[in-house]
């Protein structure tokens, strides 16, 4: 299937807050009450139009665990967008949310789109962290912020297709340099070599370090037209996931 | 060796007596002293390239004295690439695996040795993996070497440490994009190593691209006619996928399946070459080949098989794969794995399998391509695993397929009209009661696969005839069976029979009735398992234990049509003829044994050599469902009798899974009834509860309005019982200040009461008041007199100042007179004139 851009996002947040299911239902529109513990990472996908184009999100679903914390934080680097989650009946999954915030700010592209989601918002009798504290610790940390469940499906696809908006912002404003495949912590030198050689491998299609890829459908020999991927992406019709 | 010697000679700085070199460990002691004390750099530098000179010959002592010393220049001198690069080549040395001239074999574990001590510490790990970042290849590729080296001798552990070591694997992904080949290679060589059996490693490797990076690779190697790159590309793309799930389904939703396609395509489009495939070109096909079959593989999860299985039709994989099956000039072995791959492709997936069925192949005539290869399965001149590969392909173009099944027995029974050419049923029975032991060990399994599951089939089959002999009446094809069973000498033939008879008798009563009606056919099977030879023969044993086992489907799958050996007559002949016991542990004998296990585990056949082959997978399977159910039928006497009455009764041929299954259908129609009733009760009264609840809000409703009703006249009311309470309360006010009122009026009364008295009392006091008047007379007089008295001292002092001034007018007369010669005695009398008067002054002054 063709896209226009390619999205990674990577789902963190502490154990049993609900990253699974709600991934699950994002991807395959259901909702399993009993899910096995996720051990390291899980991958889902699903294609989604905004603006007309369509946009593949890769999603990484990571274990929430102190123990598999180190394996997670190899996936910052690569993603574009971000889900933090917490559970709304769990006051300590909210408290561990700076934790989280630091760990993805200090690993991640400093333009990565993080979005706060408070999850389980059917159990609203079960409540301990009031909407309110959410939508402040959004605010104060510039997040964008969303209750969802996973269970009811409620806001699940808003949070996911939020996300892509904000990230598709960002590419049209040109805070993402899509094009550009950015090697940091490297000699200059090496980074020149390694353009060229991009070019010459058609490696320009790749942008590791923002988790966004051009669809497959651009053609590799016009490295001009980078920037123009709407044609194709839309030629494929919206409204198919 | 000059070199290697000067270098020692300047680095030591004293040059060694001719005769009396010192030892290595004394030399490396000198250094490593050198290295850690000297303040120069060019000092540390050149003790460096003296060690790393000497850990080829003295790989123990620079190993043992130097590592830490070394590992401290790592972290001390990090800036300084060269000496950085000197210490890495140091301790890839070391640490190497290769074994050096000069070493015993005995000691060629050293570098493990090495590498155990270098992992003990996770640090220098780390560090070691920092120096990918640097650039230079004098640092950039030591440590590469290094960081394989230890992932040789100690995976798991470095595994682990490059896992949690922050951006470890993020670092070596990068190298991939080296532009210098020889460290890209290397680079490809360690992932490959590092990927090994890590899940977890797997899956950040694949996050980071490395489905894209590879395929790059790949393409600009030359794909599969490229070289041991394209090959090293494929190992991991292979790593990362095998049984990894998650890796499989990132591999299927980025679309990378469809880029498997073009890769083959180039294989069909190639010229031919005249010497044949290299070597080279052999292994790439082949890894892809394992790369598509991972994503299929019979033992993944289901779902995610079947995706992938659609998506390899759609995107033309399945059809290249036959396209290239049907290529002249492949390699056998390229062959062999190409029909193994498409097998998995199609397995289980009706349109798949469809599509191979109608694929044909180009001879000529044109055939169906599943039967050319049936025809290669038959020829005994074909390679064996070629011919296991077809038999797994023909498994599973039939695997849950009853349309196919089916089509294949319809192929053997007589059809209306002509059929002249050849069919696969007909290739098969051709296979069977052909001379070759493999040929009828294939044939007759594959036949067997055409039968699971299906009672149909077995029926049908049992009407299938076969014409042996030209003259001889035809034979059914159960009966040649049999004959075979007893005539060949060879056991694994007389395996490949049986699995066919077991499969075909198990589940169907037709198929049993039709096997025990034929003469001998019991009698063989009790003759063989009566006879006490003790063997150690594995096929021996297979061979008994899979006949005391059709005995067992014999008895359970009976139903009693055939008089001479009905269920408990026949039970009856294997109690006195060979023990209940025994043909228990006969059954049981199979299930031991090392090769059911293997079989089980795999629907292809893992066999090596023709010899091994004896059992099927699908066989082992059936065995293991039944095997408990058929001991119990032989043991259990006294319940089968009452099954056996059963079934006369209702005249159905069951077995007991199919009466417990229909007694659990039962148990469920009931509960399922039950539910019904209790869900129409349920609905009942709910509707009844709605139509309550509705009355009720009316009620509510009616209520509600009465209630605001009342509300307001209450509300007025309340009003009223307020202005009544000010009311009341202003009452009490005024009749409080009335009482006031009252009281002044009273005080009033009393002050008027006791102003009169005052009055009185006044009036009395006037009446004495007599004796003050003259007082009063007197206080007057005296007053007038003291008035008239200041008056007259006035007039005194008036006369006073007078008479002064007259005392002046007179002194300047005087003088004036005086002056103008005049005497004064005029004068005398003036003075006593106004000391008269002051004299009657005093006098008047006396009198008052």
């Amino acid at each position: 299937m063709s896209y226009a851009y390619l999205f990674k996002y990577i789902i963190i947040g502490d154990t049993g807050v609900g990253k699974s299911c709600l991934l699950l239902q994002f991807t395959d529109k259901r909702f399993q009450p009993v899910h096995d513990l996720t051990i390291g990472v899980e991958f889902g996908a699903r294609m989604i139009t905004i603006d007309g184009k369509q946009i593949k999100l890769q999603i990484w679903d990571t274990a929430g665990q102190e123990a598999f914390r180190s394996i997670t934080r190899s996936y910052y680097r690569g993603a574009a967008g971000a889900l933090l989650v917490y559970d709304i009946t769990r006051r300590e999954t909210f408290n561990h949310l700076t934790t989280w915030l630091e760990d993805a700010r200090q690993h991640s592209n400093s333009n990565m789109v993080i979005m706060l989601i408070g999850n389980k918002s059917d159990l609203d009798a079960r409540r301990e962290v009031k909407r309110e504290e959410g939508e402040a610790f959004a605010r104060e940390h510039g997040l964008v912020f969303m209750e969802t469940s996973a269970k009811t499906a409620a806001n699940v696809e808003e949070a996911f297709i939020n996300t892509a908006k904000e990230i598709y912002e960002k590419i049209q404003e040109g805070v993402f340099d899509i094009n550009n495949e950015v090697y940091l912590n490297k000699l200059f030198v090496e980074k020149i070599v390694c353009i060229l050689i991009e070019y010459l491998l058609n490696y320009f299609i790749i942008s590791k370090a923002n988790g966004i890829k051009i669809g497959p459908s651009h053609s590799p020999s016009s490295p001009g037209g980078i920037a123009g991927t709407g044609g194709q992406g839309s030629s494929q019709g919206g409204g198919c996931c | 060796m000059e070199y290697f010697k000067s270098s020692i000679k300047y680095v030591v700085g004293t040059t060694p007596e001719p005769e009396v070199k010192p030892s290595g460990a004394e030399m490396i002691e000198r250094l490593v002293n050198r290295l850690q004390s000297s303040s120069l750099l060019d000092d540390r530098r050149d003790a460096c390239r003296a060690l790393k000179a000497l850990s080829r010959n003295h790989r123990v002592e620079v190993g043992a004295l130097a590592m830490e010393p070394l590992l401290q220049v790592l972290h001390m001198d990090k800036t300084d690439s060269e000496i950085v690069a000197l210490a890495l080549d140091t301790l890839c040395n070391i640490t190497s695996k290769e074994v050096f001239d000069d070493e015993d074999e005995a000691k060629h574990n050293i570098g493990e040795e090495f590498t155990e001590i270098l992992v003990k510490n996770e640090s220098s790990v780390s560090r070691i993996l920092m120096f990918l970042e640097e650039f230079e290849s004098k640092v950039r590729w030591p440590a590469l070497k290094i960081l394989s080296n230890l992932l040789n001798h100690k995976l798991k552990i470095v595994q682990e440490i490059i896992l949690v070591s922050p951006m470890g694997i993020s670092k070596l992904m990068d190298i991939l994009a080296d532009t210098r080949e020889v460290i890209r290679n290397d680079a490809l060589l360690v992932l490959i190593q590092l990927t090994k059996g890590n899940s977890n490693i797997q899956k950040i490797v694949a996050f980071e691209n490395a489905f894209d990076r590879i395929f790059i690779l790949i393409h600009h190697e030359g794909g599969l006619e490229g070289g041991i790159v394209v090959e090293d590309c494929l190992i991991l793309m292979l790593n990362l996928l095998r049984s990894n799930y998650s890796n499989q389904n990132f591999f299927k939703e980025g679309s990378y399946i469809q880029k498997l396609t073009p890769m083959f395509e180039l294989l069909t489009t190639c010229a031919e070459e005249p010497n044949g495939w290299s070597p080279q070109k052999m292994s790439n096909v082949y890894c892809l080949t394992q790369i598509v079959r991972a994503l299929v593989a019979p033992n993944g999860p289901a779902q995610s098989v079947a995706a992938c299985q659609k998506i390899m039709k759609s995107c033309g994989l399945l059809e290249t794969l036959c396209n290239i099956l049907m290529m002249v000039g492949i390699p056998q072995d390229t062959l062999t794995e190409l029909i193994n791959t498409v097998a998995e492709i199609i397995r289980g997936d009706d349109i798949n399998q469809e599509f191979l069925a109608n694929v044909m192949a180009p001879s000529n005539p044109p055939r169906p391509v599943i039967l050319v290869l049936l025809m290669s399965m038959i020829n005994d001149k074909q390679t064996f695993s070629l011919r296991c590969a077809v038999l797994y392909c023909f498994q599973c173009f039939l695997y849950k397929n009853v349309t196919k099944q089916m089509e294949l027995v319809q192929t053997l029974l007589p059809q209306g009209t002509d059929r002249p050419s050849l069919t696969s049923g007909q290739l098969l029975c051709g296979g069977i009661c052909s001379s070759d032991s493999l040929s009828i060990w294939f044939s007759a399994v594959a036949l067997s696969h055409a039968l699971i599951e299906g009672t149909k089939q077995k029926e049908e089959l049992v009407k299938v005839h076969l014409a042996t002999n030209i003259g001889t009446p035809p034979v059914s094809l159960m009966s040649q069976c049999i004959t075979l069973l007893q005539q060949n000498n060879n056991i694994q033939s007389k395996l490949g029979i049986l699995i066919l008879l077991c499969t075909w008798t198990a589940y169907s009563p037709a198929a049993v009735k039709a096997f025990v009606s034929i003469e001998f056919s019991v009698s063989y099977l009790i003759a063989l398992l009566s006879s006490h030879e003790f063997t150690e023969d594995v096929q021996e044993i297979l061979l008994k234990s899979m006949c005391a086992f059709l005995i067992g489907i014999c008895i359970h799958f009976n139903d009693d049509s055939v008089p001479k050996y009905t269920k408990s007559k026949l039970r009856d002949i294997v109690e006195n003829r060979i023990g209940l016991e025994k043909i228990q542990d006969t059954i049981g004998n199979i299930t031991k044994h090392e090769v059911y296990s293997r079989t089980l585990k795999h629907p292809q056949l893992s066999v090596k050599t023709s010899e091994e082959i004896l059992l099927d997978h699908e066989f082992c399977r059936l065995l293991k469902n039944l095997e408990t159910v058929v001991l119990k039928t032989i043991s259990s006497k006294g319940d089968a009798n009452n099954h056996n009455e059963d079934s006369h009764n209702y005249n159905l041929p069951e077995n007991p899974m199919i009466a417990q299954y229909k007694d659990l259908i039962r148990e469920q129609d009931a509960k399922i009834t039950m539910l019904i009733d209790t869900v129409n009760g349920l609905t009942k009264e709910k509707h009844d509860l709605v139509f309550q609840m509705d009355q009720l809000r009316s009620k509510v409703d009616s209520l509600v309005d009465e209630n605001k009703v009342l509300r307001a006249a209450h509300a007025s009311f309340s009003d009223k019982l307020n202005q009544a309470e000010n009311n009341h309360t202003s009452h009490e006010k005024c009749l409080k200040q009335i009482q006031i009122l009252q009281e002044q009026v009273k005080r009033c009364e009393d002050l008027e009461n006791q102003i009169s008295k005052y009055e009185d009392i006044i009036k009395e006091m006037k009446s004495d008041n007599s004796e003050n008047a003259i007082i009063e007379k007197l206080d007057k007089e005296i007053a007038e007199k003291t008035q008239s008295l200041n008056k007259l001292t006035q007039d005194q002092n008036d006369l006073l100042a007078l008479m002064m001034d007259q005392d002046k007018l007179i002194d300047k007369y005087q003088k004036k007179l005086a002056s103008l010669g005049i005497s004064c005695d005029e004068d005398d009398s003036c003075v006593e004139h106004v000391e008269n008067h002051n004299d009657s002054a005093v006098t008047n002054e006396k009198y008052n």
